[in-house]
């Protein structure tokens, strides 16, 4: 049994045999598990949760070609498998020390002379983030800059002095100490990554696997029916950090490359149920803009680089984003388990609040999105308090299709306005055939307040919900005309 | 330019913070059981279980608390753990030490807690409805208000609610106690107060405050959010240290430090204001109606500077002003970055707005026309002169600047062409009077020492938050002594080194601390001038000696210097004495609370805002286009602090004024207790373009090296975003209705605006 997981911390393979470590399980967070270390305390826990980016760690990944992929990532949401096969890149790795003289990285540089930090307590993870701004963009636009930090909270600065950290510190084509390592750290992680048994842990009352093939992940799935699945547990995560829950049996496919494929056909697109939001953002962004648009203000940067389509499409959350897009789409639930594959309408696969059709031996594979056609309009919008890192009050996605200035079809997918995400049918109905104008679109607006009866919450109240819910038409019309 | 003293150390990561320290593998985790209820009684409870478990140390309830249960810093009514009632969720009951965090969490789900609940008052509605006053009726008057109101040409009245807030500093609430000889504790908290830190861990503790020593070194954000209550972890870390024998780390969890601690007071205000034709207030009257929380803390000193601003930048010959706290079941508000300013200025500029409105004109129009004036028109309601005026060159040069004017029309053509995106314009002015309204806190102490190879280490009673007092004081020290910043160290803030400080507060750390630190170095450099004088072979007067550039001469014969670090030993050698304290009090303030008046300041600091946003008003998203602000620094002593200082502090108000809203349900529970509900701007809520500038040439007499203190004032300017955004609704009825309004305006405030006047 391979009970141990091997990354490269400090340019040292780190191996931890989790039958001898008295302090750490499985689902021990890369967070904790730096803290533990006298010689990591420069990541910070804000809130294990995700929202403020404190704990923000950047993760190294071999490539094809001998080069180092840098993502940052939350630490306080990532389980220690996780990292495993990983360079995990710390504050303090940043700066060098020679000749007894500190040299900063540029990014640190760069914070220092622009007063970038005031207490202090954001700046670890700042300078985190903006490292792996550093090494993935020259030159950056603002947009890009505010993109990458969004994930990051500082009640200080007022972020000003951050941001022109940032568009100074981001001129070297990424160039620093990393890319001088680059082709010996790509040949350790290529060592540490030949292995390829699943890692099997078993610590006190938890059990913890990690595949590397579909084949056994999906055998896992066949003996550990219980077991909890997760990809970038962002979403699972929570259970531990927030609400205390021991999670006992889990099996994390964050391993299993067959699940971050990517592939185009003439109908449309499979995207792996492990591809991160981030990934499949990018992807979206010529094909399929109402999607690329939803996925832009989907949690922060660290999230999407962790979280998964097939997270997303698993938690059947009534507020989960892609949801609406994939209603309006009929995007297709691919499913496997040891023995048959099968295809679900994704209306159907979601059966209720966080209840789906997934049997206790399957695995989501896939999503397929029918790609957009000519004469379609497809469109989405989010409503939420911040524009970003921040969870729908309501969503809608919409597609569209005109006959001579009459509504042919319509799907209204809207997130927030009920247990799950839930089509405006009778709204829907009442547009089908008629004339698209101003008139009928003020009507369907009542309408839609009438067919739901959302909740109040800590988010919004359920007249807001229901006034949104109607405007969103009003926005749709007007971006129509 | 002079970087951030810990810079370096924050961006590699080094810098030390509370919850950084291991000291050792004794250490305990402190964790505090606290009540699920707003208001209740405590039938019963049982600890033995919880002790018996493996890993436990300590299981404490008040009966274990061996000196007083008390940790209220003005008022004595907060107990430091809960007796037989509880009055607000998050309330401390039971406090737990264990090996680590999860063993204590096992240990919380043994201990079963009888309640009977009891009826909570919830809503400040209810507590007026009740009568909870937690002090008498304040009240300051001037003129006569209700004559004038009733000769009045013009009346509007109304009704304001302005939301609570919470600090979210990134550093949650913090201690590390450490036992020592005897009954001697250390203390490392993340306080802004160290002093009543101190004398609040002594008091729990039955000893006296010469056996604890707090220190400090910085915090992770503060914002008065750990001015008082960072004093009840303190207390409830020493108790478990003190029962266990053990080092004991308290370090909150985010939700839990959210549930429990206080927030900035929510304010139910009722005005009426009488004035002519050009806009001119003659008449204005307000009540402001706090929320105080399940106990006084700094209530009565919140609502006592909320009363003191009520004015803001206006000179209104007839005002009264009634401030009223009540008491409530939520955990009990405290300090925050304004300290009651926001409540007070937030009423008057709704009423400025209305006004201008009301008569078909623009805002600044009506702004201007009430400014305090330089000559007359220049007392304010307490009766004290506004002296070195500064609104009228600042409004002068910002109008320009931010061509106001022009973009009003440009705004005014955008608003016709479109029907559902509007934009919004305002210009907003602050005038915050610094010095604590506690006239005996505005002192400060200093110990500087010099030691034989030179160098330098200053001790002040100021802690460092973040906003640069360090810094500062560590330029002050160079350029007083007249020696390069390397060779000084600003140490740790320690009751030990400087006793009986006040809190760093109120805006004053530079000021107050800096002049104590002046004050030290002007007694060492009194010394060193007689040796410097021997060392010279010079006849001249000790007033003549020189510190500069880590030099020493005399002014008359420059071209003789010696260096400073060969003084120092010289000086030793002479039986010199290189160490000396140092004090500072404010002089001239006083304000009488009977009577409603007096000289509460110790001068005013001024700034202005034009803010212009661009608003959905079908979703309520709201996008600031641009703000131009123009804040008074007097002599900055540190330029980039200070922008930093405007820039953080304005933000932090933007998201008072919209995003920030703190929602309860009906048991007081609250709602929003994480980051996942309760949002705080991220670097995409910024203005887009954002044009700061500090006013130059304008010292401040009187103050150290001629400067202002800069933190609280910056935060008021974010009525101008609260204020554009209500322009940009405002379109929507054609200027002409007004638009039913609060703070903060959340989309869902902005939709539901707008549907009504739509
Ligand atoms: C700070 C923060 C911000 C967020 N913002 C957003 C947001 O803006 N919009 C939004 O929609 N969501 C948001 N989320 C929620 C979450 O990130 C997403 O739902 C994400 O897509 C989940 O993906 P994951 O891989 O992390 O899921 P996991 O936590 O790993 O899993 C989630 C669920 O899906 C199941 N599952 C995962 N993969 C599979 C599979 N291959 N087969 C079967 N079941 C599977 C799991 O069993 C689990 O029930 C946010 C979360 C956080 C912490
Ligand atoms: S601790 Fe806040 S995002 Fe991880
Ligand atoms: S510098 Fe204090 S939170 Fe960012």
């Amino acid at each position: 049994m391979n009970n141990t997981i091997k990354f490269l911390l400090d340019d040292n393979v780190v191996e931890i045999d989790f039958r001898k470590e008295k302090n750490l399980r499985p689902t021990t967070t890369v967070l904790n598990y730096l803290r533990s270390l006298s010689s990591h305390k420069g990541v910070k826990e804000g809130c294990a949760e995700g929202d403020c980016g404190a704990c923000t760690i950047v993760l190294g990944e071999k490539k094809a070609d001998r080069k180092i992929k840098y993502t940052a990532v939350d630490s306080c949401l990532v389980f220690l498998p996780m990292i495993h096969g990983k360079q995990l890149i710390t504050v303090e790795n940043l700066s060098q020390k020679k000749d007894g003289k500190v040299i900063l990285h540029p990014v640190q540089e760069a914070m220092v002379n622009s007063f970038g930090s005031q207490c202090g307590y954001c700046t670890p993870g700042f300078i985190m983030s903006l490292f792996a701004l550093y090494k993935n963009h020259n030159n950056p636009t603002r947009e890009v800059i505010e993109d990458s930090l969004s994930g990051n909270l500082c009640r200080c600065t007022g972020y000003q002095s951050i941001l022109e950290s940032a568009m100074k510190a981001c001129t070297k084509n990424g160039g620093d100490h990393f890319t001088e390592r680059e082709s010996l750290t790509s040949k350790i992680l290529k060592e540490i990554n030949k292995e390829k048994t699943t890692i099997h842990i078993v610590s006190g009352d938890q059990t913890y696997f990690h595949p590397f093939t579909l084949d056994d992940a999906l055998m896992l799935r066949k003996h550990y029916r219980n077991a909890i699945v997760v990809n970038g547990a962002t979403d699972v995560a929570l259970r531990q950090t927030k609400r205390n829950e021991k999670l006992t049996e889990i099996i994390d496919l964050s391993g299993v490359d067959e699940l971050k494929i990517y592939d185009e056909e003439e109908n449309g697109f499979y995207f792996g149920a492990g591809m991160s939001i981030e990934k499949m953002k990018n992807l979206c962004e010529k094909p399929f803009p109402a999607l690329y648009n939803i996925l832009k203000v989907f949690g922060s940067l660290q999230i999407r680089n962790f979280a998964t389509i097939g997270g997303n499409v698993g938690s059947a959350s009534p507020i989960g984003d892609t949801l609406p897009v994939l209603f309006a789409k009929n995007a297709k639930v691919i499913l496997q388990n040891s023995k048959n594959k099968r295809e679900v309408d994704i209306e159907d696969f979601i059966k209720g609040y966080r209840k789906t059709d997934l049997k206790d031996d399957e695995l989501i594979t896939s999503i397929f999105l029918p790609k957009p056609k000519k004469n379609e309009i497809i469109k989405s919008y989010k409503v939420s308090k911040r524009k970003d890192l921040d969870i729908s009050t309501v969503s809608l996605s919409c597609r569209l299709v005109l006959n001579k200035g009459e509504v042919k079809e319509m799907i209204l997918a809207y997130g927030g306005m009920a247990e799950t995400t839930r089509r405006a049918k009778k709204t829907e109905e009442y547009l089908e055939g008629r004339e698209w104008n101003r008139a009928n679109i003020e009507e369907a607006m009542k309408i839609v307040k009438e067919e739901f009866a959302p909740i109040t919450d800590a988010r919004a109240s359920a007249e807001f919900r229901k006034i949104a819910a109607g405007n969103l038409l009003m926005k749709l019309f007007i971006d129509r005309s | 330019m002079l970087l951030h003293e810990s810079a370096i150390k924050q961006v590699t990561g080094e810098a030390v913070f509370v919850n950084d320290m291991d000291i050792s593998s004794e250490m305990l985790t402190g964790h505090v059981v606290y009540s699920k209820y707003a208001h209740a009684k405590i039938l019963g409870y049982d600890l033995k279980q919880a002790k018996a478990l493996s890993g436990v140390y300590a299981v404490l309830s008040y009966k274990d608390i061996p000196g007083e249960n008390q940790v209220g810093p003005v008022a004595k009514d907060e107990l430091c753990l809960a007796e037989d009632v509880v009055t607000n969720i998050g309330q401390a009951i039971i406090l737990i030490a264990a090996k680590d965090k999860n063993t204590a969490l096992e240990a919380e789900k043994l201990i079963d807690i009888k309640y009977e609940v009891l009826e909570p008052i919830l809503e400040i509605e209810k507590a007026i409805e009740k009568n909870t006053l937690i002090a008498p009726v304040r009240k300051i008057e001037r003129g006569n208000v209700e004559k004038e109101l009733n000769k009045s040409k013009h009346k509007i009245s109304g009704v304001l609610e302005t939301g609570a807030q919470e600090h979210w500093y990134l550093e949650t609430q913090s201690c590390l106690c450490i036992p020592g000889e005897d009954r001697n504790i250390k203390a490392y908290s993340s306080t802004q107060h160290p002093s009543e830190t101190q004398a609040i861990i002594a008091e729990v503790l039955g000893i006296k405050s010469n056996e604890v020593e707090v220190e400090v070194r910085r915090l992770g954000g503060a914002f008065g959010g750990k001015e008082t209550q960072a004093n009840h972890i303190a207390a409830w870390s020493a108790l478990l240290c003190n029962a266990t024998g053990k080092p004991v780390k308290i370090h909150l969890f985010r939700d839990d430090d959210q549930i429990i601690t206080g927030k900035r007071h929510r304010f139910l205000s009722k005005y009426e204001a009488g004035f002519d034709d050009e806009g001119k207030i003659i008449s204005y009257s307000v009540e402001l109606n706090a929320d105080a929380g399940s106990a006084t803390d700094l209530s009565m000193a919140i609502l006592e500077r909320a009363m003191l601003h009520a004015d803001n930048a206006y000179y209104i010959p007839n005002m009264k002003v009634i401030g009223k706290a009540y008491r409530t079941n939520l955990p009990s508000n405290t300090a925050f970055r304004g300290f009651g300013g926001p409540q007070g200025i937030a009423v008057i500029e709704t009423v400025i707005d209305k006004i201008a409105r009301y008569l078909g004109k623009d805002s600044v129009e009506i702004r201007e026309k009430n400014f305090y004036k330089k000559e007359n028109d220049n007392i304010t309601h307490y009766g004290e002169k506004v002296e070195n005026n500064r609104l009228q060159v600042i409004y002068e040069k910002i109008l320009k600047s931010s061509e106001y004017r022009k973009r009003r029309l440009e705004i005014n053509q955008f608003n016709s062409e479109n029907e559902f995106e509007k934009r919004g314009i305002a210009l907003t002015p602050v005038k915050f009077g610094i010095s604590f309204t506690t006239a005996f806190l505005n002192q400060a102490g200093a110990l500087v020492n010099i030691y034989k190879d030179g160098s330098v280490l200053v001790n002040h009673g100021g802690t460092e938050m973040g906003q640069g007092l360090y810094t500062k004081i560590l330029r002050i020290a160079s350029l007083e002594l007249g020696v390069s910043e390397e060779k000084i160290i600003v140490n740790a803030t320690n009751t030990s080194k400087i006793p009986n400080t006040s809190a760093t507060a109120a805006s004053s750390g530079s000021d107050i601390n800096g002049m104590a630190v002046k004050n030290a170095i002007d007694i060492l450099k009194d010394r060193l001038a007689s040796v410097a004088l021997e060392l010279l072979g010079s006849k001249s007067q000790k007033e003549n000696i020189i510190f500069e550039n880590d030099f020493v001469f005399d002014k008359n014969k420059p071209g003789k210097k010696i260096l400073f670090k060969e003084l120092i030993p010289a000086a030793y050698l002479k039986q010199v004495s290189l160490s000396s304290t140092g004090f500072y009090k404010t002089p001239d303030i006083w304000f009488d609370r009977e009577k409603g008046v007096g000289n509460p300041f110790h001068y005013f600091a001024f700034g202005m805002a034009v803010t212009e946003v661009l608003v959905d008003t079908l979703t309520g998203y709201h996008k600031i286009l641009r703000t131009d602000i123009l804040h008074d620094t007097g002599d900055s002593i540190n330029d980039e602090i200070d922008i930093g200082q405007v820039v953080g502090g304005f933000v932090q108000g933007v998201g008072w004024c919209t995003t920030e809203e703190i929602k309860w349900d009906a048991k007081g529970n609250l709602l929003t207790h994480s980051p996942d509900t309760y949002k705080i701007p991220t670097i995409q809520d910024i203005p887009a373009d954002f044009r700061v500038e500090l006013l130059k040439g304008y010292p401040n007499p009187n103050t150290i090296r001629n400067s202002k203190a800069v933190g609280e004032p910056p935060f008021m300017l974010a009525f101008s975003v609260w204020l554009a955004i209500k322009d940009a609704i405002s379109v929507v009825g054609n200027h002409k209705s007004e638009p039913e309004f609060s703070l903060p305006a959340t989309n869902e405030v902005i939709v539901l605006a707008v549907e009504k006047i739509r």
